[in-house]
């Protein structure tokens, strides 16, 4: 009995940091920004109004963040299917064949998520400049016509924006997949090979369920990491108002001088975020396969 | 062996946690601010401890504009002139963000004494503290002697900058922003190129559409670097149209004033020019990227751009056409015979209510006005309005300051300030961002008018006197 209690004293000792720290910088800020979207005041003005639930039913009819909303969903839906879609393709094929220079690609794919979204935003500059940036000029040596798309205008901002952002993400997603990869027993797979099946029912019997539930896993954080980079991308690469997010519209209210407002976005959005990830943690679930 | 080594490099990690207390940089690509910022990181002098009691010291927070990077250091000396002339010891902070700067600070409560940051900027700080009442009322710093002279600060600024919108959000005669640095704004272009061609500068916008027409394929009339330009652009082509008593009235939003027949012009006007604008200047116009858009004129790309006397310094490293020289132009007059405008830009100097020394604040405020003050800040190319000055300007800067001198009105003033409403933007997104639409097609003329009208309303509604 003495013993289990000092241990479990131990334990809250070393847990007591972190959690306190969490507490102090992840739960009182969340909790302030429920608190002040039933106010209103100024950024730097220390006096509030209450104004209730007044807030949200401005916003609710505000055009401009129907739209900065639509443009999230889009950014997550398309993102999130297209990182996924190439992490685990490219996963497979560096676990499974077995090719020269496997952690020389490793190391390149990984690379662009170290980078800060300004060194980003400055390399797509230069990728996406209408005159004699790199597309344009690798379009037009192709077709041999000028090329001149318009990568950052109204039409393609967006697109930009999803290109930016999968390059940013895939080595990582990539990485992790080809650990969980790993783990498989190569013996399943020769077995499958003898009973006949090809590369790829290998790939969607044995791989995929047996990697299942670190797909899962990923996939919220990164539906959760969608929405914030979406507001840095957007906020580095693009002009103001073009193609707003969830969270550049929420940035734009302060410095319009409305906190309030920009609380009530913040609540909005992360109700928003916590539903989507309940509901896709909801439709993925499978039974854990042990191996 | 393997313990030392894990040791060396376990007191690495500890060391390389210290490393990064102690520096004060600042960091992040370039991120420059229109329309009075450079390309290039400014120096972050981070104000130190407070001076021990017994002296005053006091925070100074002024932007790193393009004249600092013109003049590197120029703050600090004006700052030290200001020290040797009254023994108040002054803080530094002078830097290209400085609303990131200072901004958690203010939101803390802990305010500077004096801040150079002008209205306009994207952040919109000084919008906000003039929405939130949070500045000092400055009138009787124009009353007080300039440090080190014997003249009153109110001689020394010349008429007529102390009674606009600028300087006195309120309309009720007090003055809170100390006007700084006028600088003439107007459409600039490459002379060299004007003279090779043989064409003559537009004085009218039927000129100017004729001189469109002649133009060579790849060559547009116009560009912008972002849609903040144009609210210089919008000031002074409303002067030129309608006259100080439609402009005073469109400033305030008056009821049906985007109805008026002058309105109408103008709006018609910017949509005429934006069919002349060169079709990648949105893609460009934004923070990363807006510099490209001003290359354009450079490489005689695009004939005319507006823009302010900084561009001469922001794009002094950049490549441009053989005999391209710098020209500015007022805008052109609405109909021939009629007078050009251009709009006189005005930073802001203020001081937050909640300054705590705001005497010593004040002291600082009236000696940027004194002779040592203006001399300093004119070696960065930055003119206080105080008469004179310009007479001991060269080259570029002459000729730009000389445009009241060759027919132009001057347009001073801004939007009047309005409380903050949920779901109403702010005037650049109203009035300028719209433009961007206008060019790529994805905003109709009527549509833009529609918005502005009714956000002009709710602006009248909630404005602040």
């Amino acid at each position: 009995m003495r013993r289990s209690k000092e241990r479990s004293r131990f334990i809250a000792l070393c847990v007591a940091p972190a959690a306190i720290l969490f507490f102090i910088f992840m739960v009182l800020p969340t909790v302030n920004v429920f608190r002040m979207s039933f106010f209103e005041r100024g950024a730097y003005s220390p006096t509030e109004t209450f104004v209730g639930l007044s807030n949200f039913k401005v916003l609710f009819q505000d055009a401009k963040f129907i739209s900065a909303m639509q443009n999230t969903v889009l950014l997550i839906v398309t993102v999130t299917l297209v990182t996924f879609f190439f992490a685990i393709v490219f996963a497979a094929i560096l676990t499974r064949e077995k090719i020269r220079g496997q952690n020389f690609f490793r190391v390149i794919f990984y690379i662009p998520n170290i980078l800060s979204v300004v060194v980003i935003a400055g390399i797509f500059s230069a990728i996406y400049k209408p005159e004699n940036g790199m597309l344009n000029s690798i379009l037009s040596a192709i077709s041999g016509r000028d090329i001149m798309i318009l990568w950052k205008d109204q039409q393609m901002v967006i697109i930009s924006i999803i290109i930016a952002m999968v390059w940013q993400a895939i080595g990582y997603y990539m990485v992790m997949y080809m650990a969980s990869m790993s783990a498989v027993p190569m013996d399943l797979y020769e077995s499958a090979s003898l009973d006949g099946a090809g590369r790829l029912a290998q790939f969607f019997q044995i791989t995929l369920p047996l990697i299942w539930t670190n797909i899962r896993t990923t996939l919220t954080f990164f539906i959760i990491s969608t929405i914030n980079m979406a507001f840095l991308f957007v906020k580095a690469m693009v002009a103001k108002g073009m193609a707003d997010v969830g969270l550049s519209f929420m940035y734009n209210q302060k410095d319009a001088g409305l906190y309030g407002y920009a609380m009530a976005a913040g609540v909005v959005i992360f109700l928003f975020s916590f539903l989507l990830s309940a509901l896709v943690n909801k439709v993925t679930q499978r039974d854990v396969l042990e191996m | 062996m393997k313990k030392l080594l894990s040791v060396l490099l376990a007191s690495l990690m500890v060391l390389s946690l210290l490393a990064a207390c102690g520096s004060g940089g600042n960091n992040g690509g370039q991120n420059a601010q229109p329309p009075s910022g450079g390309d290039t990181q400014a120096p972050d002098n981070s104000g130190g401890d407070a001076e021990p009691a017994g002296d005053v010291t006091i925070q100074v927070a002024a932007l790193a504009s393009g004249y600092e990077e013109a003049y590197p250091g120029m703050w600090q000396e004006v700052c030290d002139a200001f020290t040797a002339a009254t023994g108040i010891k002054v803080d530094l902070i002078c830097d290209k963000n400085l609303e990131d700067v200072i901004g958690p600070a203010m939101q803390g409560g802990e305010f500077p004494d004096v801040i150079h940051l002008a209205t306009g900027r994207e952040k919109g700080l000084t919008e906000q503290f003039i929405k939130d009442r949070n500045i000092a009322d400055i009138t009787d710093v124009l009353s007080m002697t300039v440090p080190g002279e014997s003249a009153k600060v109110g001689d020394k600024i010349v008429g007529g900058f102390t009674d606009t919108s600028v300087t006195n959000p309120y309309n009720d005669g007090k003055t809170y922003l100390a006007p700084m640095f006028y600088s003439p704004c107007g459409l600039f272009y490459n002379a060299g190129l004007f003279e090779e061609k043989g064409w003559t500068v537009p004085t009218t916008w039927d000129e100017m559409w004729a001189l469109a027409d002649e133009l060579p394929e790849g060559t547009s009339l116009f560009t912008y670097p972002t849609t903040g330009y144009f609210d210089a652009f919008l000031y002074a082509l409303m002067y030129s149209v309608g006259g100080p008593d439609f402009y005073n009235k469109a400033l305030r939003y008056e009821e049906g004033i985007w109805d008026t027949p002058e309105a109408q012009q103008c709006f018609d006007i910017i949509e005429k020019l934006a069919s002349y604008t060169n079709p990648i200047t949105p893609a460009q116009a934004n923070d990363q990227d807006f510099t490209q858009n001003q290359q354009l004129v450079l490489d005689n790309k695009a004939l005319f751009m507006p823009n302010g006397t900084w561009i001469v310094g922001e794009m002094a490293e950049a490549p441009r056409a053989d005999g391209f020289q710098w020209g500015m132009t007022a805008l052109p007059a609405a109909k021939s015979g009629g007078n050009g405008a251009s709009y006189c830009w005005l930073e802001q100097a203020w001081i937050p209510a909640g300054a705590p020394n705001l005497d010593a604040a004040k002291q600082f405020v009236a000696f940027l006005y004194s002779d040592a003050a203006c001399a300093i800040f004119a070696k960065g190319g930055a003119i206080q309005p105080v008469p004179g000055l310009t007479d001991s300007l060269e080259g570029d800067n002459k000729m730009f300051y000389s445009i009241y001198d060759n027919g132009a009105d001057a347009a001073m003033g801004n939007f009047a300030a309005y409380d903050a409403v949920a779901g109403l933007g702010t005037v650049r997104e109203v009035f300028l961002d719209p433009v961007n639409g206008l060019v790529n097609g994805s905003v109709t003329k009527d549509q833009w008018i529609a918005d502005v009208k009714a956000a002009s309303d709710q602006m009248r509604a909630n404005i602040m006197e």
